[in-house]
């Protein structure tokens, strides 16, 4: 019990600091590495809820797929040694922190006044063979239709990165006049 | 205390609360990506939440953010191939430089 609280306290003041840090820094390879450390923070938010199977697909897929992804794309583009990217203007800054503290509070407000916090049941956590048998089962409750369209965008995704980023059209025409 | 539903609502708001924040005052196009990634991730930290203290450990509320992760891998494949292409074109990642439709 009290691990857990001090885990979660822990754990999320760190991944809000990375946050933070993800939305400030200047350099484009920084952000990316803080994305990650803000990704770790809630795979570690998903074991403090017994989601171990998620936790792992976090670290497994995200940091892992997404981050290391963002990392090459970054490199690719940008010189990352020195350069580092326009800001908005003051104003704009002062405008976007107003907009996301006034929809924080009403969100908080509205959280707080559901009274989540009385009368709920044990908590518990669906292990991975019940996320297995839900994926794939095709009654009620069943998950198999969102998980073979996932499987297509999972296939259509890489296929048009391919193209979209692929070599240009007149690269391989000068090839061949060649 | 022992961290219950609402703190992890309160954190996630929070998490969203500064994707949504990078989102309006970003202006290179990677940097807004992974602010989108915030955004979604605090998305999928309510669907486990939810199912953790209200459900009862109901599946779907593990699926979700199974299938969050993945549209989110795929979302960051093409807009990372959009990023190389405009950045072929333009040598420059200014999401108001790149205003027209024009190649």
């Amino acid at each position: 019990m009290i691990l857990e609280t001090v885990a979660f306290w822990i754990i999320g003041a760190y991944t809000l600091a990375a946050a933070y840090f993800v939305v400030s820094a200047r350099n484009l390879f920084r952000c990316a590495v803080g994305l990650a450390a803000v990704l770790i923070g809630i795979a570690g938010l998903y074991l403090i809820m017994d989601a171990q199977f998620l936790s792992a697909v976090q670290v497994a897929v995200y940091v892992g797929g997404v981050v290391v992804l963002v990392v090459f794309a970054v490199l690719m583009v940008e010189d990352v040694t020195q350069k580092e990217f326009l800001r908005s203007p003051l104003s704009r800054c002062i405008l976007a922190a107003v907009v996301a503290e006034v929809l924080l509070a009403i969100v908080c407000g509205a959280l707080l006044s559901q009274g989540f916090g009385s009368a709920r049941p044990e908590p518990a956590a669906a292990h991975v063979d019940a996320i297995g048998r839900a994926l794939l089962s095709t009654g009620p409750g069943g998950f198999v239709l969102p998980f073979e369209v996932i499987s297509l965008v999972l296939v259509a995704a890489p296929v048009g990165a391919v193209t979209v980023a692929g070599r240009p059209a007149d690269v391989d025409k000068d090839e061949k006049e060649d | 205390m022992r961290p219950g539903l609402e703190h992890f609502l309160i954190f996630s708001a929070m998490l969203f609360c500064f994707g949504l924040y990078g989102l309006l005052t970003r202006r290179n196009l990677v940097a807004m990506l992974l602010c989108v990634e915030l955004v979604l991730n605090a998305a999928a930290l309510n669907f486990v939440a939810f199912h953790r203290f209200l459900f009862r450990g109901d599946p779907a509320g593990a699926v979700f953010p199974i299938l969050i992760i993945a549209v989110a891998a795929a979302e960051a494949a093409v807009a990372l191939a959009i990023v190389i292409a405009l950045f072929r074109h333009r040598r420059n990642l200014d999401v108001r430089a790149a205003n027209t439709l024009k190649g």
